[in-house]
């Protein structure tokens, strides 16, 4: 499978658990191998990674626990991404 | 003239101790963040509570940890602190600095934030004290272009953390610095990028007297130990003696096993009964030294109070080589973590992992073997596990 | 102005970089050390090089005008090399002898402190309290001032039967080493959190809330979205008010400090032991604490009478018994001082030999 299409599937999934459930990078990644049975723990790890490393995702704080979720616009305009 | 009246507070800078007000109101000369934050602490001094919101979501892009977002619950009494953010630097291991390092990290500081600093956090980062959001990435390339790295937060690798070590002290049995250092550039990607169910700590001292507090505070405590016969230089026991020492008392009197005497000016040990607990060696510098064969005991599990009670770290390895490149240790500790990691909920510790599945479990997924040295005692009730294994033998 | 550009997963510098010379050049063969005075100290190697070290008082809170000023100060005496110790002393690294009476006398003119080698207090470890912890529930650092001027004299000149580590948490969560001091303050709360429904249905995950509870007491609240209480199974740990922020735990009113006594963290001649419970409450009084700072002085003195020389506060509570240690304090003990749950177990008394 492509990286992108990978991404898209990982993009859409954080869209559908948006404001229900925190998710750490562990439950993405378990998620989309589940789905995907190809796919492998490193692949999925390396296509989420360079979804934070652009700001397509980000890593955030609450709760006492760190999670991963959709970055806010104000994020970006902060990091000059929009 | 100062912004805020701090009757409360001036008393503080009264009294022979150095002062942190003082410094506060030193930073403020120059920084309005930290005259604001001078403000508001007099406020919190009045009405005996704080005046900051729970951590908010900031960081350097593709990072998760290293900032811990901060911002005053009265933003528009103190604009200042509106945002007054947290940066962690990594220190390097054994809290050593040239001058020249630590002014320049100053002067970056000053140009983007309040000016305030903790040398250093209780993890043991270089900490600097309240900065904005806007601030954070021209910070982050300002250091570490110059190699200041990020230190850990949230949900990730803490900062690992040592005492001096073989750089200034005759007692360490293992590299306590060079170990550090080595196991925080191993785990740079789990530092940075906290993908683990809570905070994992890492802390080296070089011998039982444990001056980072490693068996109290980290999940996992490596304490340099050594085998072998701890060694005697008989003329400096004399010297102890004409000095003044009642070594009968003092040394022999105050051994834990009881493996000493102290007859016609000679002190003998039997070291097969010795604990190495270092009671002799630190009061009898000159006289005493561990033995030669050196290593580390690994201890894991302890903690701070939060949730179920405060742990201290319990033995898992009693005696392993620690020279560099450190193999055997560092994939012991992988092991360790990748047990945690692929069962502890959001939010447990190594040492609540362990009470909720028990020890065996860890021990057999790591490949330790059940040793006499791990217990205080063996259990007291006649209820407990067999698996298949055992019977196989 | 442009800026340089950035990298990741560097960590930190190499420590060699900050090594002086003398250390570089006897690393790893250093073979006795003595205690000059409370605040100095030689270190000498193998090679017969000599290390002299000066230890420097710290408030940890920092300007960056002082850290200049030390630095300064190292340029001087140290060839610009200096560290921090673990308790967040400054040392200041000295390698030609004729540089260390100078460099004490600069540092005394200048009204730096002097001192924590050997059997005395060294620095405080403390945590952030109101100066910058949104969970803080007294002031770390307001405390640890009001205690070391009563106290100072202890790093400073005098002796004690063996140092004595103090400590200051200012709450539960207890960054730090509280938990294994040899007398420590650590900020509690009493009353029951107080829920604000509405936020606690926005903004919290309930299931990950009711999990939060370490005593079960918190239940799910299906009629408002948000969560109850038990009031009697809530000990005010706050772990509640940590995962779900609407879930109010501070009571300025009611919140206070306590202090607890006997932990150690190294091996020497007993195991670590955790500090325990001397006394359960005193009131915030900002800004000196004096009922907190006469009760640790109170503790110190009778430790300091009645200990043998080489004993840990909590060596010698376990020799005396801790019913004479209450006796000898005039402390009272109380309900709290009674363990909960299958926690006391371990605490109660089992014996028929005990002392009045």
């Amino acid at each position: 499978m492509e990286q992108a299409e990978i991404q898209e599937q990982i993009y859409a999934y954080m869209q559908k658990m948006k404001g229900k459930k925190k998710l750490k990078e562990k439950d993405v990644i378990k998620k989309i191998v589940a789905d995907n049975e190809e796919l492998d723990k490193d692949t999925v790890k390396k296509a989420l990674r360079e979804m934070i490393n652009v700001g397509k995702l980000m890593y955030s704080y609450g709760g006492g626990a760190s999670s991963v979720e959709i970055p806010s616009e104000e994020y970006l305009k902060e990091k000059g991404l929009i | 003239m100062a912004k805020y009246q701090t009757p409360m507070l001036d008393e503080l800078e009264k009294g022979a101790w150095p002062s942190f007000v003082t410094e506060i109101k030193k930073a403020a000369k120059n920084s309005k963040m930290a005259e604001d934050e001078l403000g508001q602490l007099e406020k919190s001094f009045q009405t005996k509570r704080g005046y900051w919101k729970h951590g908010g979501i900031v960081g350097v892009l593709g990072y998760g940890s290293g900032v811990i977002g901060r911002y005053s619950s009265l933003p528009e009494e103190f604009p200042g602190v509106a945002h007054f953010h947290t940066y962690r630097i990594n220190q390097p291991s054994g809290f050593f600095y040239t001058s020249e390092a630590l002014k320049e990290i100053c002067d970056i500081w000053d140009k983007y934030g309040s000016g305030l600093t903790n040398l250093h956090g209780s993890t043991g980062d270089l900490v600097l004290l309240g900065t904005t959001t806007d601030a954070l990435e021209p910070l982050f390339a300002e250091y570490s272009s110059r190699g200041w790295d990020l230190g850990g937060s949230g949900s990730a690798m803490r900062t690992p953390s040592c005492c001096i070590g073989q750089a200034r002290c005759e007692w360490a049995n293992i590299n306590a610095m060079d170990i550090c250092n080595h196991f925080t550039q191993h785990f740079q990607d789990e530092l940075h990028r906290p993908a683990f169910p809570y905070k994992f700590k890492i802390k080296v001292s070089g011998c039982a007297c444990d001056c980072v507090a490693a068996i109290a505070r980290a999940d996992l405590s490596i304490i340099g130990t050594w085998k072998g016969d701890i060694r005697i230089d008989q003329a400096e026991v004399k010297n102890y003696a004409d000095n003044g020492m009642d070594i009968q008392k003092e040394i022999v009197g105050m051994c834990p096993t009881e493996c000493m005497t102290y007859e016609g000016g000679e002190l003998k040990i039997n070291n097969e009964k010795c604990s190495r607990c270092m009671h002799c060696i630190s009061k009898m510098t000159k006289a005493l030294r561990p033995g030669e064969e050196k290593g580390a005991s690994i201890l894991v599990g302890s903690k701070a109070p939060i949730v179920v009670g405060s742990l201290i770290s319990w033995v898992l390895v009693p005696f392993i080589k620690a020279e560099a490149p450190y193999e055997e240790l560092t994939e012991l500790t992988e092991n360790i973590i990748e047990w945690w990691d692929d069962n502890a909920k959001p939010r447990e510790r190594l040492g609540e992992l362990i009470e909720v599945k028990g020890m065996r479990p860890l021990l057999e997924a790591i490949g330790v073997a059940p040793q006499p040295q791990q217990v205080k005692e063996p259990r007291k009730d006649p209820f407990f596990f067999w698996s298949e294994s055992d019977f196989e033998k | 102005m442009s800026l340089p550009e950035r990298q990741t997963d560097v960590g930190p510098p190499h420590y060699e970089k900050f090594l002086p010379p003398v250390i570089k050049n006897n690393y790893g063969k250093w073979k006795y050390h003595e205690v000059l005075s409370p605040g100095t100290m030689v270190h000498v190697a193998e090679s017969g090089d000599e290390l002299y070290t000066v230890r420097v008082a710290s408030p940890r809170l920092l300007s960056t005008e002082t850290i200049r000023e030390v630095c300064d100060l190292a340029e001087k005496y140290c060839d610009g090399y200096l560290r921090f110790t673990t308790r967040n002393n400054i040392e200041l690294l000295i390698s030609d002898k004729a540089k260390l009476d100078p460099c004490v006398a600069e540092l005394k003119e200048k009204g730096y402190m002097i001192g924590g080698i050997g059997p005395r207090i060294s620095n405080v470890i403390h945590t952030q309290g109101w100066v910058h912890c949104h969970g803080a529930c007294t002031d770390a650092s307001g405390l640890v001032k009001a205690m070391m001027d009563e106290l100072h004299e202890y790093f400073t000149t005098k002796e004690l039967p063996n140092k004595v580590r103090l400590a200051v948490a200012c709450c539960v969560n207890m960054c730090g080493a509280v938990h294994v001091s040899d007398i420590a303050v650590v900020a509690v709360h009493r009353k029951v959190p107080v829920i604000d429904d509405e936020n606690v249905a926005k903004m919290c995950e309930i299931p990950t809330t009711v999990g939060s509870c370490p005593t079960s007491a918190i239940r799910p609240n299906p009629k408002t979205k948000s969560v109850t209480i038990n009031e009697e199974k809530c000990m005010y740990c706050g772990n509640c008010f940590t995962v779900c922020p609407p879930i109010n735990i501070h009571n300025p009113e009611e919140d206070g400090v306590a202090i607890v006594v006997g932990g150690k963290i190294g091996s020497l001649r007993t195991s670590p032991k955790f500090s325990k419970l001397a006394i359960p409450f005193f009131y915030n009084e900002p800004p000196r604490w004096p009922k907190v700072v006469d009760a640790i002085k109170n503790i110190l003195n009778v430790y300091a009478e009645n200990a043998r020389k080489h004993e840990r506060v909590g060596e010698w509570i376990e020799r005396v018994g801790w019913e004479e240690f209450f006796k000898l304090t005039g402390i009272e003990f109380t309900f709290q001082h009674i363990d909960d749950f299958t926690f006391m177990r371990d605490t109660m008394r089992s014996s028929a030999a005990f002392k009045y």
